[in-house]
């Protein structure tokens, strides 16, 4: 729900682009972002590939920021779902408008939030 | 004559791996191997340990082996689900973990700050397929077991401690903030964690300067598209939060 609740008001950013491939999310060179994204968190085969369309398209410094990025993520996702962390009733409130389009209150994880 | 490098010297890779993320890494190490306020330090290596091979087990990869202490078979268990089953963490599990043998809700906090700190810098490595950084060799000591005298029940399933309720020496862990973000508040009831979170989450991700809007001249992606592969991270995760 993070960049949800960031991007609100800003119009170039789709946010059902980070949950659908097939959505572009207007954020320059997301798609390639996202597929480094994609191939370092699911160890699958085509990691060093994916990587280096991101060198290509942004070069090496973008490279390690993303993957800064992606550890950061695997960290916080952690600390949210192992402590049951609440979304507090604004940001619950607020983001309706959005989640379902994100398709992600079938997250099983939502039970721990909204307990 | 054989030469060592110093620990996440980045010497050997061509990826520009910025000075201000290898000290990160090497504070990282420096508070994984030191003595904890539940585990021993040999203890929390082992916690280490048991989290790099819940993911070889994930990945396929041979077995790296146990830390150097026995952990309570709750704490291994726990290791396990954090690393490797992660949308199937909840409330019931929880209380079985924090009230199983060895284990209280501080022992808990304790090793998902080493767990996660630990696999954040293991998958920074994994990421740009470096190989991951021996494990140090742990700091002798007996646990000091000091519960943080503010910590209440505030939502999240374990007690944390908000800023007003702070003692005296762990002032510093929200940096003076009147309001913890929940995340940071989440691992209170052990201050440590705290310290090392907000360490590698500024290295890694996003800074103070960075919150109030600007952004680091060192910072090579955008704000929206750090969030975005950020968002990304989480749904493949099934992070609901």
């Amino acid at each position: 729900m993070l960049l949800g609740r960031s991007s609100e008001g800003d119009d170039s950013v789709n946010l059902n682009g980070t949950v659908r491939n097939e959505v572009d999310s207007g954020v320059e060179h997301g798609e390639v972002l996202l597929r480094y994204s994609d191939a370092a968190v699911g160890r699958t085969a085509n990691l060093a590939e994916a990587r280096e369309v991101v060198n290509t398209a942004m070069g090496p410094d973008a490279v390690v920021d993303c993957a800064a990025t992606i550890a950061n993520f695997q960290r916080m996702v952690r600390i949210a779902d192992g402590c049951g962390i609440p979304l507090d009733s604004i940001s619950r409130r607020e983001s309706e408008k959005w989640r379902e389009g994100l398709q992600i209150d079938g997250f099983r994880s939502r039970l721990n939030t909204f307990a | 004559m054989t030469t060592i490098s110093a620990p996440f010297a980045y010497v050997d890779t061509t990826w520009p791996v910025l000075e201000r993320m290898a000290e990160a890494h090497r504070r990282s190490w420096e508070m994984l191997a030191a003595l904890g306020e539940w585990w021993t330090g040999a203890e929390r290596i082992s916690i280490a340990a048991e989290s790099r091979r819940a993911s070889a087990l994930v990945d396929g990869l041979p077995d790296p082996g146990p830390g150097p202490a026995e952990l309570p078979e709750a704490a291994t268990f726990a290791v396990h689900k954090l690393i490797a089953d992660l949308p199937n963490v909840t409330k019931d599990w929880y209380d079985e973990v924090t009230t199983a043998d060895g284990m209280t809700d501080a022992h808990y906090i304790e090793l998902l700050g080493v767990v996660v700190n630990v696999w954040s810098v293991d998958e920074f490595h994994r990421a740009l397929s470096l190989p991951l950084e021996p494990l140090p060799d742990p700091i002798a000591g007996t646990p000091g077991g000091i519960r943080p005298s503010g910590a209440k029940p505030h939502g999240s399933w374990p007690p944390t401690v908000w800023p007003d309720d702070l003692d005296e020496r762990d002032l510093d862990i929200y940096d003076g903030e009147e309001r913890a973000a929940n995340v940071r508040a989440a691992m209170s009831l052990h201050p440590d964690s705290v310290r090392w979170l907000g360490d590698l989450f500024d290295a890694h991700y996003l800074s103070w300067i960075e919150i109030g809007g600007e952004q680091e001249p060192f910072r090579v992606l955008t704000r929206p598209q750090r969030e975005l592969v950020a968002a990304r991270v989480s749904a493949l995760n099934e992070c609901f939060y």
